[in-house]
């Protein structure tokens, strides 16, 4: 109820404001915030009398988050093996792909929502770790003779004002905890935290998030929606939202070598490498069910982001969409 | 000759036989003398600490309202909704079907809160 309100001031704060920024912003900002009435919560209906689809089949709400859950648990151990069989490693791409357009600075605060396995929190502390490295290497090389109190800050501060914090958050405790297995094996103790959450009702603060990241989760979440007003909230103003997800291949003649390989080649894999057909016929088929790139552009655009924009990894197999909040 | 090599080969091998079997043996029962002295020092700290730090921000998925630490139960409390999320593995659980009702005399049940 209190999102919806804030929702609908936020629009007519941001519609008083169109004026000045109608040169900077997309015109989709301006149009997106003034047609769509803002979608609240429908308590009127029950999660069971809604219909959804798991895959090709259709499914009541509550029914595709347990059969998500299911899915993840089966494949949490060999997920990452299976992420590199099925794209052939191209996954790692997208992902460093992600990190360099977030570019994050030392001391910014990453929330990894559908985050399981922590790829992209671990990149994202190593990036920070790398940029922070770079900067005390110019530091240094720029200051030839430091002053007594330069040398002095060096001693009391190891690190920049504020670290860097990556928070993963998944529904799945399966997933976490091959995380954590992972974040303990690579020996980081510090920085990064990890919480069973819903994307849907997330257990954050208002405004607390300077990125919000949700790479290959957001077509399983049940109400995406839901899951971008939550993320708008713990946003920091001027916060991003950030979103990989696979999408639309726009050249017809990709679009079926594509979807020959996604329903010959992919379930086969996952009988073989982690003995579970149906989960995988499941997530080529919600691929399917997703919006293209236009239409989840104009769902980030309805929750209320600006400036969203989106681009097309390997031909739009996957699409990384890109929104602020201002 | 070859009988010789044979008979020495086998009282050979039964003495190093006997020898591992008698040094497993220690092996074993220092171990279990290590692991008893271990369980009782882990008793104490049996699953990995909490990160206080993560009280900052982490908020009732429900209510939005900050959270209280419950050390002894290891638990994430909401005093106004009386319901507690569990922390496993050192990571906490907000997911509110999993969170625990609390009754006012302070026992618990074990329905979930939805």
């Amino acid at each position: 109820m209190a999102a919806s309100v804030r929702l609908l001031a936020r629009q007519l704060a941001r519609l008083s404001r169109r004026n000045v920024f109608s040169t900077f912003s997309n015109a989709s900002c301006g149009s997106g915030c003034c047609w769509r009435t803002p979608p609240g919560r429908c308590f009127s209906e029950a999660a069971e009398d809604r219909n959804t689809h798991f895959g090709f089949e259709t499914v009541s709400e509550a029914e595709k988050a347990k059969r998500v859950y299911k899915v993840f648990e089966n494949v949490a151990q060999k997920y990452d093996v299976m992420n590199d069989a099925m794209s052939l490693g191209i996954h790692r791409l997208w992902k460093d792909i992600l990190l360099h357009a977030m570019h994050p600075q030392p001391g910014a605060r990453l929330l990894d929502v559908a985050g399981g396995t922590g790829d992209i929190a671990f990149r994202f502390l190593d990036y920070v770790h790398y940029q922070q490295e770079r900067q005390k290497l110019r530091a240094a090389r720029s200051s030839q003779t430091p002053s007594w109190q330069d040398s002095s800050d060096t001693y009391t501060t190891d690190v920049g004002p504020r670290e860097a914090k990556a928070v993963v958050c998944d529904i799945n405790k399966e997933m976490l905890k091959v995380g954590k297995q992972k974040a303990d094996s690579m020996g980081i103790t510090s920085g990064l935290s990890w919480v069973v959450g819903d994307a849907e009702e997330l257990p954050f603060d208002d405004d607390h998030f300077d990125i919000y990241t949700i790479a290959f989760g957001i077509r399983n979440v049940t109400r995406i929606n839901q899951a971008l007003q939550e993320a708008l909230r713990v946003l920091k103003p001027g916060g991003r939202f950030m979103c990989l997800e696979f999408s639309k291949v726009t050249n017809p003649v990709l679009a079926s070598l594509y979807d020959t390989y996604s329903f010959q080649v992919i379930p086969v894999l996952g009988e073989v490498i982690a003995g579970d057909w149906k989960s995988y016929q499941y997530l080529v088929e919600s691929i399917r069910k997703f919006p293209d790139q236009e239409e989840f552009k104009a769902m980030i655009e309805d929750a209320g982001f600006c400036s969203v924009q989106y681009s097309n990894l390997s031909a739009g197999v996957v699409a990384l969409h890109s929104g602020f909040k201002l | 000759m070859f009988k010789n090599v044979l008979s020495r080969l086998a009282t050979e091998s039964v003495r190093v036989h006997r020898h591992v079997k008698h040094t497993e043996f220690l092996k074993s029962f220092s171990a279990a003398r290590v692991s008893v002295r271990s369980f009782t020092e882990a008793e104490d700290e049996a699953q990995p600490p909490f990160d206080s730090s993560l009280l900052d921000f982490i908020v009732c998925p429900l209510s939005k309202k900050p959270l209280r630490y419950d050390s002894k139960t290891n638990e994430l409390i909401n005093e106004e909704l009386g319901i507690a999320y569990p922390i496993v593995d050192g990571i906490p659980n907000m997911i509110p079907q999993d969170a625990r009702l609390l009754k006012k005399d302070g026992d618990a049940s074990d329905t979930p809160a939805e």
